[in-house]
């Protein structure tokens, strides 16, 4: 069984029943594996279309959740269940509940990085007082508006109203939450999440790798939510002062965002100010103001180190590149790729009306970035077999085609690992037209494929 | 990925029932049992299926019964008419599997299985109708589409599954807008089952609800059998836990009398 992911959520979805005699064949060793290395926030198991379980049925997953804990941090647990089930979990693991318990998959979102500082109006109960409060710090930490229920009486009675309040929560249970770095993309800015206090592990929970890559692909503000941090020492220092030097290369700039210096020495501060990372007491004081954002970076994302050649190998391995694309492709829009022709050179896009683009990076044995140039149409046909129906919203087709490339981007990753070249993907970046994409790859040469899908022209555009 | 006329590839090439199938069913429709073991067993490949099928620690006969009449004698009417409508639907599965984790001996399983269960159901419905007791056979086929459909974009779909999660019969009713379980109909219909069995498999893809009440209820016990045997550790490796979106609220009403049933605890 694997993990579909969405909105930094590996969720598994086993349907059906869930006893001790099935447990070794729910998950193979290597959806285990597989589950465990996924950069996400959370690993949650659904049991919305488990109609029986028992405690054994559940163990099953335990093994899973300690390797993902051990693994990557991640936080870890049941959702989509009924009353029934949260009260026959919380019988079976009374003694040793480590796990989280979301009711619903939405009520998991609302507590990971992707849904922050949505200001939410969010019903809260618990009968676990330390639980409540658990859970109000978090969501208040997020940016949501927590009310808290103060018994079961006034919970209901407040549930009466429930179009007072966006999601309403109880049945809800905060285990051991992750502890790894977050990461998020907002248009063109990084956000890493970072708390409690940062000392010699960041190193090992920070993905370097990850973050030079979206250095390579164009990502040029990358801002640290460090609302929840408390203190950090001189080690963590030393890492963010590096992190910071290494981004003036790319002429990228770093910031942090609601870090209080009240237990982190004030020198600190002037350390890492003199390193050029930039300090705002809120989030929305960058995202918020256009003219600082582009003066950040965060709104173009002109590369300026990386201008790269392609090498023998990306050549070599260009086939597969293609293959994975056009494959891909033919799959989500049900069409047939025409070949039209192919060159080397620098990105020449003909007719920009009604395009938008999606690129993604990979890195490892060999590194680079694939981009895509989609007639909306083309997008809008991939739309209908990942949302069921037909939409003219362009952020719902922005989502959908970074789920597209997302795609292209993992079979890449299977293709190459076929010849025994292993590599990672990025998170997938979209540009709403072509000229915001022009920006980050003006310049640089690359392979250009140009293909056609029903008539509606593509591109393909692979470049380091 | 998948089209139209791919589809209809795929049910072109579903021949028709030989003769003596065709003449088997007939005899068996009037309660000619000992006439249509001796048609039946002119079908040597049927003849073997037969006693392979019966000689499944399922069946528990204690020993091994080779002969057609004495099976067809055993079994009676109804279960020897479901027995060769599984030995028809059988025709269809591969030689080798390859989008799911199966082969000749487990998908004989998994039809054995469905089989017995969906006997001691409709004991306990207290139904003795030989067309719903051949109603079970078909199901399987859903499973014989998908691999015949999307084996050779294996990859793709794996990709798109780890993405979105989407069963097998989703994506086909997206792309195609027909599903796995309106083929499963053209093939009744090919084969010249009766109506009813089509109309059972309909309401068991539990998501077109018949408006015969007895049709829906049966379909709902039927998804319920079918996720029930998909959850066993063979069907689970084999991937098949997910290759349709199990409907649990389609089925909550009929699901304590099924556990009881069953034995589930």
């Amino acid at each position: 069984m694997k993990a579909s992911v969405k909105n930094n959520i590996g969720l598994l979805s086993p349907q059906g029943f869930l006893d001790g005699n099935n447990t070794a064949s729910i998950l193979a060793k290597e959806d285990v594996n597989a589950t465990a290395s996924l950069k996400v926030e959370m690993v949650l198991v659904s049991l919305k279309k488990v109609i029986f379980f028992n405690k054994n049925g559940l163990d099953a997953f335990m093994k899973l959740f300690t390797a993902v804990r051990h693994k990557s941090h991640a936080t870890v647990g049941f959702c989509d269940y009924d009353d029934t089930k949260y009260l026959a979990i919380k019988k079976f693991y009374a003694e040793d509940m480590n796990f989280s318990l979301f009711k619903t998959i939405d009520t998991a979102y609302l507590f990971t990085s992707n849904f922050k500082n949505q200001n939410k109006n969010i019903l809260l109960y618990s009968s676990d007082n330390s639980q409540k409060t658990a859970m109000a710090i978090e969501l208040h930490d997020n940016g949501h508006n927590p009310i808290v229920a103060k018994n079961q009486d006034d919970f209901n009675e407040k549930s009466l109203k429930a179009e007072a309040y966006d999601f309403i929560i109880n049945q809800t249970f905060l285990g051991q939450m992750g502890q790894k770095i977050a990461t998020r993309v907002t248009g063109n800015a990084i956000i890493y999440t970072v708390s409690s206090f940062l000392d010699v592990e960041i190193t090992d929970k920070f993905n370097i790798e990850y973050h030079n890559n979206s250095l390579n692909v164009g990502f040029r503000l990358f801002i640290f939510d460090a609302y929840k941090v408390i203190s950090m020492n001189v080690h963590a220092l030393n890492f963010f002062s590096k992190l910071s030097s290494s981004a003036a290369e790319y002429n990228a700039t770093v910031c942090f965002v609601g870090m209080t210096f009240e237990k982190t020495p004030k020198t600190f501060k002037e350390n890492l100010e003199d390193a050029g990372i930039l300090f705002y007491k809120q989030m929305d004081d960058i995202l918020l103001n256009k003219d600082l954002l582009k003066e950040l970076g965060g709104s173009s994302a002109a590369n300026i180190k990386s201008k790269r050649n392609l090498n023998k190998q990306t050549i070599t391995a260009l086939p597969k590149f293609i293959d994975a694309t056009v494959a891909t492709v033919e799959m989500m829009t049900n069409s047939k790729a025409v070949k039209q022709s192919a060159k080397i050179d620098t990105i020449v896009i003909q007719d920009k009306l009604d395009k938008i683009a999606s690129s993604i990076g990979y890195y490892g044995d060999l590194d680079g970035m694939v981009v895509l140039v989609f007639p909306k149409e083309i997008a809008k046909q991939a739309c209908e077999l990942l949302i069921g129906e037909k939409t003219d919203d362009l952020e719902m087709i922005l989502d959908t085609l970074a789920e597209l490339v997302n795609i292209v981007g993992g079979k890449i990753k299977t293709l190459l690992s076929d010849e025994d070249i292993s590599v990672n993907i990025t998170l997938p970046r979209t540009y709403q037209d072509v000229d915001s994409l022009i920006e980050v790859i003006e310049g640089r040469k690359g392979v250009q494929v140009d293909l056609s899908f029903n008539n509606n022209k593509f591109l393909f555009f692979l470049t380091r | 990925m998948i089209t139209k006329d791919k589809i209809d590839a795929f049910i072109k090439k579903i021949p028709p029932a030989s003769e003596a199938l065709k003449e088997t069913l007939l005899l068996l429709s009037i309660g000619e049992l000992t006439k249509a073991a001796k048609v039946a067993q002119t079908d040597l490949a049927l003849k073997s299926y037969l006693k392979n099928l019966v000689n499944k620690p399922i069946y528990g006969f204690r020993h091994e019964v080779s002969e057609t009449s004495q099976i067809f004698g055993i079994l009676g009417v109804s279960s020897s008419q479901q027995s060769v409508y599984n030995y028809m639907i059988s025709l269809l599965s591969p030689d080798t599997w390859i989008l799911f984790k199966l082969n000749k001996h487990t998908f004989s399983e998994l039809q054995a299985r469905l089989s017995t269960r969906w006997g001691k159901i409709l004991k306990h419905l207290n139904i003795d109708d030989k067309d719903i007791d051949s109603s079970i056979s078909l199901l399987p086929a859903s499973i014989i589409i998908s691999e015949a459909l999307f084996c050779e974009k294996i990859d793709e779909v794996k990709l798109l599954k780890n993405t979105k999660a989407l069963d097998y019969n989703t994506i086909l009713t997206r792309l195609c807008g027909i599903g796995l379980f309106d083929i499963c109909e053209q093939i009744s219909k090919k084969w010249e089952m009766p109506e009813k069995i089509s109309n059972i498999i309909q309401a068991a893809s539990g998501l077109k609800p018949s408006d015969d009440e007895e049709t829906n209820k049966l379909g709902k016990w039927m998804h319920l059998l079918l996720f029930y045997e998909l959850s066993q550790s063979t069907f689970l490796e084999a991937g098949l836990n997910d290759f349709i979106d199990f409907q649990i609220d389609y089925v909550s009403d009929v699901y304590d009398e099924f556990a009881i049933l069953m034995n589930i605890s």
